[in-house]
């Protein structure tokens, strides 16, 4: 249905002064978004030591500490190195998933779409507790595994559910056509019913990249005393002191939400994803 | 609707694999976790075999336990609810705005805290907040204050923090539902002389009651457990029962009592969910009726 203007009244000033009006709490409520995440960017720029607002003078000093810190090019490459191991395995699981859960045609679909889900709805410091007694069991605490596995289950739903929404509107159509001129159900599913999905797992494998990236209710109770990646860093820096190279640790992951964010808008309209 | 899914590669096949991983990474370490609570411990917290409800009675039992609960109950309640009010506003605008530009900055805003990591944002609220910050200096440059106001530490300022981190599943989940009113029952309530409080309150909150009650039980169930924002805004001296969870497992080394805290959490959390889509589904029985 196309999307037209509400509540529209007799006059058109009417309806613009009310439209306007409307856009107050918008405006407002998205201030109220964006201010932490503002301030986080401003304050990386600052010259002085302290957070005295407006910053006294702009520097890159901060960046270039962060860039001679071998404690934090550690975690960024830790970090890294665990987005880069999820991601692939995070996207087949969710595509597979999605496609079940979107696409299926089979008893319990809905049931199994709730279990896909369900990891997202438990809080994650249980989450944490339980893969920390589990992995305590194996020896794993603090280890790069473990980490990759318990970013697994966090980025899951996410990737499970944009894909779902992609399989769903798949047009059934083609894979019959595909299958009715001889392919085999697996070659449909990999030349046919995957690139018809490709919007749902491109915005799956971004989200989870960028989940993984900043996760840290969980990460902190599976890292034990080993690696840390930047989030686990940052939330046991910013315990301590307000220190500004957090600040600009912070900005950098920052431009990984809004590069993410940029590309879900281009590639794909993301908003029917979520 | 069921029978014209594609039946090439059935999707139970494709679900064989993530239900395995799902089963294995998720549901048995919870399982395992349930056990553990169920276990007896001796002097050191060392975890002893055998079964005993005594981790769960020390939770009832105790004061601050059984109290990190109900505190992280009054949370989520008043955030649950202020979510709400913000959302609404940004909610319709995503689903109603003609305006595409409009809509895309609205919605990469909405998104932006959630894909930002939970400690970068509340990294930014200490900033916010501290003795020199923006709320701060503002309201010194004002004149309104002389001396800088300890907001850091406050209750308040950890409630809008949470908020601020829970705000956009609440947009997401209203605005799929006010997408879906019509806009010809808006018209008709508008030509039928309606005001539009009144449309609001006859029309469109009833249309958007499961869009509602998603987004209450997104919200109340994530705040539940929320952990980190209020450790990193307003410091280990809360009890809140996510925080006392973290604190009994990692600093006082007693996973069991953790476990049993955890699981009193979970099911608390549950039944008010459950109770919230009740409440839901009566609504809007009765509007029927």
């Amino acid at each position: 249905m196309p999307d037209r203007p509400v509540l529209r009244v007799t006059g058109a000033g009417r309806a613009r002064a009310r439209r306007a009006l409307t856009l107050v709490p918008v405006v407002l409520v998205c201030a109220f978004l964006l201010l932490p995440l503002l301030v986080v960017a401003l304050s990386s720029f600052n010259a002085a030591n302290n957070f005295r607002f407006p910053p006294e003078g702009l520097s890159l000093r901060w960046y270039a500490e962060v860039f001679g810190s071998a404690q934090w090019l550690d975690s960024l490459g830790y970090s890294l190195r665990v987005a880069l191991l999820v991601v692939p395995v995070v996207v087949v699981l969710g595509t597979l998933g999605g496609y079940a859960v979107g696409a299926g045609n089979f008893p319990g679909r809905r049931a199994l779409g709730l279990l896909f889900l369900s990891p997202m709805a438990v809080p994650g410091v249980m989450v944490g507790l339980a893969l920390l007694y589990q992995l305590q069991r194996t020896g794993l605490v603090g280890s790069a595994q473990g980490l990759w596995l318990a970013h697994l289950v966090v980025t899951f739903p996410f990737c499970v559910r944009v894909v779902a929404v992609s399989a769903a509107a798949l047009d059934p159509a083609l894979p019959r056509a595909a299958r009715s001129l001889g392919a085999s159900p697996l070659r449909t599913f990999l030349t046919v019913t995957v690139p018809l999905m490709r919007p749902g797992i491109v915005a799956g494998a971004f989200l989870g990249a960028v989940i993984s990236l900043g996760e840290v209710a969980v990460s902190v109770l599976v890292a034990g005393a080993g690696e840390a990646t930047v989030p686990v860093r940052i939330y046991s820096a910013v315990q301590v002191q307000l220190e500004p190279t957090v600040a600009a640790v912070s900005t950098l992951l920052l431009l990984v939400s809004v590069a993410t964010i940029a590309v879900l808008d281009r590639t794909i309209h993301v908003s029917r994803f979520l | 609707m069921a029978a014209t899914r594609t039946r090439d590669l059935r999707g139970h096949v494709a679900a064989i694999v993530p239900t395995a991983f799902v089963v294995v990474a998720f549901l048995l370490p919870l399982v395992g976790l349930l056990l553990l609570s169920l276990r007896p411990t001796d002097e050191m917290n060392n975890v002893l075999p055998g079964f005993t409800g005594a981790q769960y009675a020390e939770v009832f039992g105790t004061s601050y336990l059984w109290g990190s609960v109900v505190e992280s109950l009054w949370l989520a309640v008043r955030v649950s609810l202020t979510c709400l009010v913000l959302a609404f506003p940004l909610a319709w605008y995503l689903a109603r705005s003609t305006s595409a530009v409009g809509k895309s900055l609205v919605f990469v805003i909405t998104l932006s805290p959630l894909l930002t990591s939970e400690v970068v944002r509340s990294f930014g609220w200490r900033v916010v907040m501290s003795g020199e910050g923006p709320v701060n200096v503002t309201l010194q440059a004002l004149g309104l204050i002389d001396e800088s106001l300890p907001l850091l530490r406050s209750p308040w300022t950890v409630f809008l923090a949470v908020v601020h981190v829970l705000l956009p599943f609440a947009v997401l989940a209203l605005s799929a539902s006010l997408g879906a009113i019509d806009n010809r029952l808006l018209q008709a309530s508008a030509d039928l002389g309606a005001g539009a409080l009144r449309t609001f309150r006859s029309v469109v909150l009833p249309l958007a009651t499961p869009g509602i009650v998603a987004a209450t039980v997104i919200v109340f169930s994530l705040s539940m457990g929320v952990y980190v924002t209020p450790l990193l805004v307003g410091g280990a001296n809360q009890s809140l029962a996510g925080l006392r969870i973290q604190t009994e497992a990692m600093v006082a080394f007693d996973q069991p009592r953790a476990a049993a805290l955890s699981f009193v959490l979970l099911a608390v959390t549950l039944a008010v969910c459950g109770l919230v889509g009740l409440l839901g589904r009566l609504a809007e029985r009765g509007r029927r009726a």
